[in-house]
């Protein structure tokens, strides 16, 4: 089977939440046969779309996870993943992209570009990938494709140009104007299966005319031979394609397509649109770091019969065993081929091969470069590279953002306790924003991740697909302590109760360190304290560490100096002299001035000019500091100083704040003194817990 | 040195020798230079001082990266911290950071509708009040007269100090009697305080030249070098 590798393409779909992306997959699914009926997102038949395969998406009407399809187009053979529109899951979108070589950018015709949108359009910048925009929901009250154009060149900085304008809006919609054939299409039938060539309507020539010119103008600028046809007036079809797809493969245009999904309007032409100005795998240049040559960027090639060079973009966990999906870049994949991980250096046999449409699959014999399969049994993590044992090269790494909020979950009975274990294996597994560890203090499993909604959906994922039913503590911060100024101890520990006594005297200062945690000096003259007993004093200082005497947080920045002590000769010993410096320890401390410490995170949020103000207000009433504002078009960061414990509930707040429009990121800056109004309140609440 | 020596024996005390702050209430000033000689670097130093002395200064940065307007402030204090061996230093920097405010916009986006817009956003919520404004960048061939008697105007309702800083054209220097080449020639009378960086071959440092001063707070015969290596003023 020999593969023609300008027939593939590997698409994306992504947009803001609510724009009718699953909607659109299920209609590209049923004009390319994949599917044979038409079930809605949140239809009245309850089946839910074909791509929602996770019940609680169909449940939410939301898609959590990019579940990964193929189909077949007019000869083409399109690979589409379906990716999450919301804002938490953004790490789904991310590693989508990463494998994809262009993608479909919806838009609502009413919404027009939001938030997501501008997110998802940035990632797509950021990974060089080509896009095509679908103005979706043109059948909708308040549909004005024109505004959404301006909205893409404004916000979105693309250089967009219609290659459609509709036939009706709203309601009335009946189909679109094709502006490089020039000819008007509808799409009749009952799931606007036939495709209907006919003149413009008469009343649109004009438009048509006026917009076909427009079109031409924005996109000669990428062929010669259309600039010069141009100029004297006759351009044919194929010029023109052949410069839109030239300009969209360089990213410098962006052709938009319009009609409404839900309508069964426009969606053939889009997929034609997909074949003709989306890139092949061959397109696009992808760099792979070889690791036996210092790590220099190598350019693949998408030949098949080049060393296999492969990316395992995403692991789902589902009824057949662990899933691994691969993006192939160069060589090609047999059953029974052996691979090598090149991050562990392990060598996989390739049992099964196969390709997933939502969750179920089909098994295939071999693939070729450009392809994206799924592998079983395969264990890696995902963003792990997958190569021929000839080469030893590592894909780039994708941009895993920083978990940013994080909780306490408590199983609720033993058997939640085993299976929630196994479900947060499987969970950090899979999803890179996840994050999971045991607090050695409460023993509490903390859950971290990309925000509330984010943990939520695992919490839920939990409780249906593994029966564990957890309870979620309040959010928590990790304080500290320590000290603001020098202070002498003097320590005698003395206990005389039947048997050998103990004995140890300590004597030294604490003083504040400005960097690191702990520092022993050891200053002793004249065996005042015994050599094989200094070490039980540092033994005893680092136990005090642990707990410190304000509210019971660690203890770090402390020096700690013995020049003096005393011992007994028959009463002293490691354990007299490790309790000896525990009460130097507190001596001192309470004298040298002790205070909280909080972590102080720097947090930047990003969205809108427009929320700049609210933003800025809300960051100030968290005790934030703002440093600054950057301005970028549209688009504005603030950046502040804000402790963590009063950022607990921010992404919701921000998001109200701001329409959903505005994203913000946090990153750990330092450890800061608390100020005393709320370093009470947290002794009050230490104090508490300890009563309990 | 602690801080009030420091203020005490900064060379910028030639440019404003009031050492409370107090004397020269409102000032339009201006750094020329031609490119790559260190007007950011002078701008900061101007910045910190103001800082030190108890302002609250806004710092707008055009053309500039955020991140890259935080490392001049490091790098200048860090510098004002090794020469003059000042105490504290830790405990002022966080004085500085709560007291400095910085925006960066794009050449194309700045002017003083969006500026002022900005402001209010800040002193309506009660979040920050400059008192004191440095303004980087600004592109004086594009933003003419007419924006520059704007930003008087804002200096003057709102009761600040600003400084700009402003590219000058080495090709037709001395084009004007008080030998400031363009843009700058056209629009020197809006200023109340000019001063020009002027490359001397023979040092290791640049010659400040005061070119216009109305406040009368400068003496005359006092003037300013800046070492090339450090780029940090001196007397």
């Amino acid at each position: 089977m020999k593969k023609d590798l300008t027939k593939i393409r590997n698409i994306g779909i992504s947009a803001h939440i609510d724009s009718g992306k699953t909607t659109l997959t299920e209609r590209i699914l049923y004009y390319t046969q994949r599917i044979h009926a038409i079930h809605e997102v949140r239809g009245k038949d309850g089946v839910g779309a074909k791509m929602d395969s996770m019940e609680l998406e169909r449940e939410r009407g939301i898609t959590i996870q990019s579940a990964a399809t193929y189909c077949f187009w007019k000869g083409h053979e399109i690979n589409i993943i379906d990716t999450p529109g919301h804002v938490d899951f953004t790490i789904e979108v991310e590693r989508a992209l990463r494998v994809l070589d262009g993608a479909v950018l919806i838009l609502c015709s009413v919404g027009g570009v939001q938030s997501q949108s501008i997110t998802v359009n940035r990632q797509m910048t950021r990974y060089k990938v080509p896009r095509i925009a679908f103005i979706n929901k043109c059948d909708r009250t308040g549909a004005n494709p024109d505004r959404v154009i301006q909205q893409i060149r404004d916000k979105l900085g693309l250089n967009a140009v219609a290659l459609q304008i509709p036939i009706g809006l709203e309601s009335n919609l009946q189909g679109v104007v094709d502006l490089i054939i020039m000819k008007a299409v509808y799409f009749e039938g009952d799931n606007g299966d036939i495709i209907r060539e006919a003149e413009i309507p008469a009343d649109m020539v004009d438009q048509a005319n006026a917009k076909r010119e427009e079109l031409i103008d924005a996109v000669s600028m990428f062929s010669d031979e259309l600039m010069e046809a141009a100029l004297e007036g006759t351009p044919t079809e194929e010029m023109i394609r052949d410069a839109v797809r030239l300009g969209t493969l360089s990213l410098q245009f962006a052709p938009v397509l319009m009609g409404s999904a839900y309508k069964n309007k426009g969606i053939q032409l889009l997929l034609d649109a997909v074949n003709e100005f989306l890139p092949a795998p061959r397109d696009i240049e992808n760099v792979a770091l070889d690791l036996g040559n210092n790590e220099t960027e190598v350019i693949l090639k998408s030949d098949p019969d080049a060393p296999f060079i492969s990316l395992a973009f995403k692991l789902e966990d589902g009824r057949y065993g662990q899933l691994t999906y691969l993006r192939i870049y160069q060589g090609k994949l047999e059953k029974g081929d052996t691979i090598v991980n090149s991050r562990t250096g392990k060598k996989v046999k390739v049992g099964r091969l196969v390709r997933m449409h939502s969750d179920e699959m089909e098994e295939i014999e071999e693939t070729v470069a450009g392809s994206i399969v799924a592998l079983f049994g395969i264990d890696c993590a995902s963003g792990d590279t997958f190569t021929s044992s000839d080469v030893s090269y590592s894909m780039s790494s994708m941009h895993v953002p920083a978990p940013v909020i994080s909780l306490a979950i408590i199983p609720k009975d033993n058997k939640a306790q085993i299976n929630m274990s196994k479900a947060l294996n499987r969970f950090t597994k899979e999803d890179p924003t996840f994050k999971t560890f045991v607090d050695e203090e409460t023993n509490e499993t903390i859950v971290s991740g990309m925000g509330e909604l984010h943990l939520e959906v695992y919490i839920e994922r939990m409780k249906r697909e593994y029966s564990a039913e957890v309870e979620i503590g309040p959010p928590q911060v990790a304080y500290r302590e320590t000290i603001t100024r020098q202070a002498d101890f003097n320590y005698t520990h003395r206990k005389q109760s039947g048997g050998s006594g103990q004995y140890g005297r300590v004597g030294g200062f604490i003083e504040p360190l400005e960097t690191g945690e702990y520092e022993f000096v050891d200053k002793i003259v004249g065996g005042s304290i015994p050599r094989e007993f200094i070490s039980s004093c540092d033994k005893g200082f680092r136990a005090s560490l642990k707990k410190g005497s304000i509210a019971g947080f660690p203890v770090t920045g402390v020096r700690l100096t013995i020049n003096d002590g005393a011992s007994h000769a028959v009463d002293s010993s490691d354990i007299a002299f490790q309790l000896a410096a525990i009460g130097a320890f507190k001596e001192g401390f309470a004298k040298a001035g002790p205070v909280l410490m909080e972590p102080i995170m720097k947090v930047a949020v990003e969205g809108p000019t427009e929320f700049q103000g609210p933003v800025m207000g809300s960051l100030n009433q968290r005790r934030g500091i703002i440093i600054g504002t950057f301005e970028e078009g549209d688009y504005t960061v603030v950046e502040a100083e804000v402790p963590l414990s009063d950022m607990f509930g921010y992404s919701t707040v921000l998001r109200s704040l701001t329409q959903g429009k505005a994203e913000f990121t946090m990153e750990f800056a330092s450890y800061k003194i608390v100020p005393k109004h709320v370093s009470d309140e947290i002794v009050k609440e230490a104090q508490k817990k300890h009563k309990k | 040195m602690n801080k009030k020596e420091l203020i005490k024996n900064s060379p910028l005390r030639v440019l404003n020798p009031d050492l409370n702050g107090g004397g020269v209430s409102q000032r339009m000033g201006l750094v020329m230079a031609r490119a790559g000689l260190g007007k950011t670097a002078i701008l900061v130093q101007i910045a910190i001082d103001s800082l030190l002395r108890g302002n609250r200064v806004l710092h707008v940065s055009i053309g500039q990266s955020f991140e890259k307007t935080k490392i001049w402030y490091d790098d200048v204090f860090s510098h004002f911290v090794t020469t003059y061996a000042l105490e504290n230093a830790a405990l002022i920097q966080q004085d500085i950071l709560r007291n400095r405010f910085v925006m960066t916009f794009k050449e194309s986006g700045f002017n003083r509708a969006k500026l002022e817009e900005r402001l209010n956003d800040l002193i309506y919520q009660n979040i920050f009040r400059p008192n004191y404004l440095v303004v980087d960048g600004l592109d004086f061939t594009k933003a003419g007269r007419e924006e520059l008697q704007n930003m008087r105007e804002l200096m003057e309702a709102m009761d600040m100090h600003i400084w700009f800083s402003a590219v000058s054209h080495s090709d037709d220097a001395y084009a004007c009697p008080e030998g400031v080449s363009s843009p700058c020639n056209e629009v020197l009378e809006l200023f109340d305080t000019v001063i020009m960086l002027r490359p001397e071959q023979s040092d290791a440092c640049m010659a400040l030249d005061i070119v216009k001063d109305t406040t009368g707070s400068i003496e005359s015969n006092k003037s300013l070098h800046l070492d090339t290596a450090t780029l940090m003023l001196k007397k």
